[in-house]
């Protein structure tokens, strides 16, 4: 039988000097937080009802839908300030038409309403809807109604926050565990690089940041750990291996070791990924466009930041190299 | 590393099949799956994103609850004291901000006599635990004044009961069949999560649960279509008009009624109710059966007020308030006002499923037409077609025919085992859900990346083919759980802080991380030692 196996155009030794780029690629590095923290506080984020509160309606028309006439009939229902926006449907819908994305902002819980507020928004909204557009008859024609009162955001954005945060701190717990301290600071830090610029880039494109994305993030921190630990573990090996190699040479020589798994591996996700973002429909689309740029910025702050950092940290030799085995087994 | 002793290899083969045959179900039709043993019937659930459905997040107002303990406590205390022999009290009043009743005495001398029957109040909150918090804590402020505050215990069972009793009406109004698969569940203190799959209206549920259909057949007072009570009719805000022990409710039609505070006759009294027609008018009315203690009660009612009028109250508005016109003791009648059917179906609905403890506030809601649901399960389905086809395509592309199948064998594997154990855990896939196994199907194949590459070096380092594989397999094993035990720290972490469709995501990447580590370091190596005992082959395909 004869075999392809392209894996061997990949070299087995690649002598990539990945570590005397690390001058510029800290440049590069520093340079995108500063942009992505500038970026954060100036622009902000695009976030969704579950972080702002407020109401969201998909509707179908039955048609193509007249979006002019129904802003006028949302502003007219007493929402000026809601967002209307034609939206086509994925090529294995069931629709054949556009359909329409109402967004209301958050209403004010006043004495009278009270948390009901958002609620009633949504009833007034409908209700105008069905009185004033042909093809919308109420309930049937709804694709999805959501609905998220002040309180419930106030909490989904603690609640992201706080997992966000308590992942970093346990990842770093396991790595400490694992590995020296060094290990655990260098990896956490290149976490915050990664989810520090997966923000930047959420609010340059200002793609809506809802729930789902937080999960990108996790996932990202999931992702962008895996393939640190995987150099990390080299390079734990590597040191033993060659006590007299300076370890700026061992880092880069544990990276090259790595290099085929991390293109591989990175190239398997994205065609996964690539697959979610064009096929797997609207409400999926933000979540995967996170995690195609979370494998490109883990997989560089492995090579670029994580790796480095051992040297800015600076490693100590022969101290906690002999566990590697011993520990798994 | 690659000796498989032969219970291990049953051990393995063993979960394997297991997982099969949880996963097959899935992908049999509904008539076939019937016969399976019932073990062996559960497929995964879908998400009400999925299959639309809505989903609810009721909270429950807890302080009106605790204002009416509160209220009722003081009528207690103050009929303690009435009926106490000599025990005058100048004010009792409610301290709502502490949780307190308030008691002044009007004599110094009375102290230790009232303390005492204030203590003898407070009873144990559960009499069937051993706990022994009581209901309420009696403090002595002065000679003359008294505190007695419902303690922290208290007002925890009184919140658990409430939200207990929530549920059961909610059941009762938006399933009276008890037909359809939903969801109940207390969520945090005050909160109750409602899901109910595949809802056609939920406009209709919203209804029944905006409304705590608190009823009450009260006597109006006689004097009632006098000034005071136009007057408050027109101004509602002038409630210092209504005369102590009477109530002022407006009607339905407008105008309004001092009537009785106190009644008997409230909503626990129906044993029934339906709706129909009235006799002569042919208009829809609501019919009712008092059980028997009430069916007495308003009997002797109805005897001693002939000529008077009672009204029917539904949550603070009257619907009706008719005359009577000779005493009424079959314990059966109707309500009339102004009802369409369809508001007389709901009522009577309503008034059977019993009243709500506390007024309910939808804070979240999330709803998903069958429409959607079935858009999202295509676009998942496609999107996780081509990139398992993509994903199988490339690893046979870069390991060859033979590496890349043990590759690609461990990967489908992967996928059934997931749907397997989603199925056996009767665990909830929904659209993030559906990412989670889009990922992980990325992702699976990274152990086996490592493992293979791993062996690659080895070989190239100039061990023999079983050797290479051999070390290949023991020292990646450190790295592959290290990489992989950090993803699954994020993942729970996720499961745990997350809520509602994210979870999803958090069960099937968990689930897909150990599945994948399973797979290749065993499934796949199994093969490989299979292989390499059949071929022994003298040099490596990759």
């Amino acid at each position: 039988m004869k075999d392809i196996s392209l894996v061997k155009i990949l070299p087995i030794e690649p002598k990539v000097p990945f570590i005397s780029m690390r001058k510029i690629a800290a440049v590069l590095s520093v340079l995108a937080i500063i942009a992505s923290i500038f970026l954060f506080t100036q622009r902000g984020l695009n976030y969704g009802i579950d972080f702002t509160g407020g109401t969201v309606i998909e509707i179908d028309t039955g048609s193509e839908p007249d979006l002019a006439k129904i802003r006028t009939v949302i502003s007219d229902a007493g929402f000026p300030g809601a967002s209307v926006q034609g939206i086509a449907p994925d090529a294995s819908s069931t629709l054949d038409h556009d359909y329409v994305r109402i967004g209301i902002p958050l209403q004010p819980e006043t004495e009278e309403t009270g948390a009901q507020a958002q609620q009633i928004a949504m009833k007034t909204a409908q209700d105008a809807l069905v009185a004033n557009i042909d093809g919308f008859d109420g309930p049937q024609d709804i694709r999805s109604q959501e609905a998220v009162g002040s309180a419930v955001s106030g909490e989904l954005r603690t609640k992201g926050a706080l997992a966000v945060g308590l992942a970093l701190l346990m990842v770093l717990a396991y790595i400490w565990f694992r590995f020296e301290w060094q290990f655990g600071l260098g990896a956490v830090i290149a976490l915050f690089h990664d989810v520090i610029l997966t923000i930047g880039v959420f609010s340059l494109t200002q793609i809506e940041f809802n729930l789902s994305i937080i999960a990108a993030i996790l996932t990202i921190v999931g992702y962008s750990l895996n393939d640190t630990v995987i150099v990390y573990d080299r390079i734990r090996e590597n040191l033993r291996k060659y006590k007299k190699m300076p370890l700026p040479e061992v880092l880069n020589l544990s990276i090259n070791d790595t290099l085929s798994r991390t293109i591989l591996t990175s190239m398997t996700t994205l065609l996964a990924l690539v697959s979610l973002y064009i096929l797997g429909g609207e409400g999926l689309r933000g979540f995967s466009f996170a995690m195609i740029w979370g494998v490109f910025v883990g997989t560089y702050s492995s090579i670029f930041v994580a790796s480095p950092l051992l040297l800015l940290l600076k490693l100590k030799r022969g101290v906690n190299t002999g566990n590697t085995d011993a520990a798994v087994a | 590393m690659l000796f498989f002793s032969k219970w291990k290899i049953t051990l393995i083969l063993g979960a394997l099949m297991l997982g099969f045959f949880f996963a097959l179900p899935n992908a049999l039709p509904a008539d076939t799956r019937a016969k399976m043993p019932g073990m062996f019937q559960r497929t995964i659930n879908l998400g009400l994103d999925l299959q639309g459905g809505a989903h609810m997040l009721l909270e429950v107002d807890l302080t009106s609850v605790l204002e009416q303990a509160l209220e009722n406590e003081k009528e207690t205390i103050r009929q303690e004291f009435r009926e106490a022999d000599r025990l005058r009290t100048e004010t009792i009043r409610v301290d709502s901000e502490n949780d307190a009743v308030i008691v002044r005495l009007r004599d110094a001398a009375d102290s230790d006599r009232a303390f005492a029957l204030l203590r003898d109040l407070s009873k144990p909150v559960d009499p069937t635990s051993i706990s022994q918090d009581k209901t309420t804590r009696v403090e002595k402020l002065s000679e003359k004044d008294f505190r007695v505050t419902i303690t922290e215990a208290n007002i925890a069972d009184i919140q658990k009961r409430t939200i207990a009793q929530s549920m059961n009406v909610l059941r009762r109004r938006i399933d009276p069949q008890g037909t359809t698969e939903m969801t109940i569940a207390p969520e945090g203190d005050d909160r109750i999560l409602l899901q109910i799959p595949g809802a056609k209206n939920v406009d209709d549920i919203k209804s029944v649960i905006n409304k705590t259909a608190n009823l009450s057949f009260n006597m109006v007072r006689k004097e009632s279509n006098n000034e005071a009570a136009m007057e408050l009719a027109r101004r509602p805000g002038s409630l210092s008009k209504v005369p102590p022990g009477a109530a002022f409710y407006p009607e339905e039609q407008g105008g309004g009624l001092i009537v009785e505070r106190r009644t008997k006759i409230t909503g626990e009294c129906l044993k029934t109710s339906s709706e129909g027609l009235h006799p002569e008018g042919n208009y829809p009315i609501v019919n009712f059966t008092f059980n028997i203690r009430c069916a007495r009660l308003f009997g002797d009612l109805t005897q001693k007020n002939i000529g008077q009028r009672f009204a029917v109250v539904l949550d603070g508005v009257i619907i009706t308030a008719p005359r009577i016109n000779g005493a009424i003791t079959g314990g059966s009648g109707f309500i009339e006002g102004s009802f369409t059917l369809e508001s007389a179906r709901e009522l009577s609905l309503l008034l059977n499923a019993g009243a709500l403890p506390a007024k309910l506030v939808i804070v979240e809601e999330r709803t998903v037409g069958p429409g959607l649901g079935q858009d999202s399960i295509n676009a998942g389905k496609i999107a996780s077609m081509i990139g398992l086809a993509g994903v199988g395509l490339f690893m046979w592309l870069s390991y060859g025919l033979r590496f890349g199948t043990i590759a690609n064998i461990a990967l489908t594997t992967n996928i059934i085992l997931i749907a397997g154990a989603l199925s056996l855990m009767g665990s909830t896939l929904t659209l993030p859900g559906i990412a989670g196994i889009i990922l992980t199907i990325g992702m699976a194949v990274d152990a086996n990346v490592l493992i293979f590459e791993r062996i690659r070096e080895e070989a190239h380092l100039g061990r023999p083919p079983v050797n290479a594989i051999e070390t290949g397999y023991r020292r990646s094993l450190a790295p592959i759980l290290d990489a992989n035990i950090t993803t699954l720290i994020a993942a729970v972490t996720l499961y745990f802080v997350g809520s509602g469709p994210v979870r999803g995501f958090a069960v099937t990447l968990a689930i897909g991380i150990v599945m994948s580590v399973f797979t290749a370091v065993v499934v796949a190596r199994l093969i490989t030692a299979t292989w390499l005992r059949r071929k022994r082959p003298k040099t490596l395909p990759i």
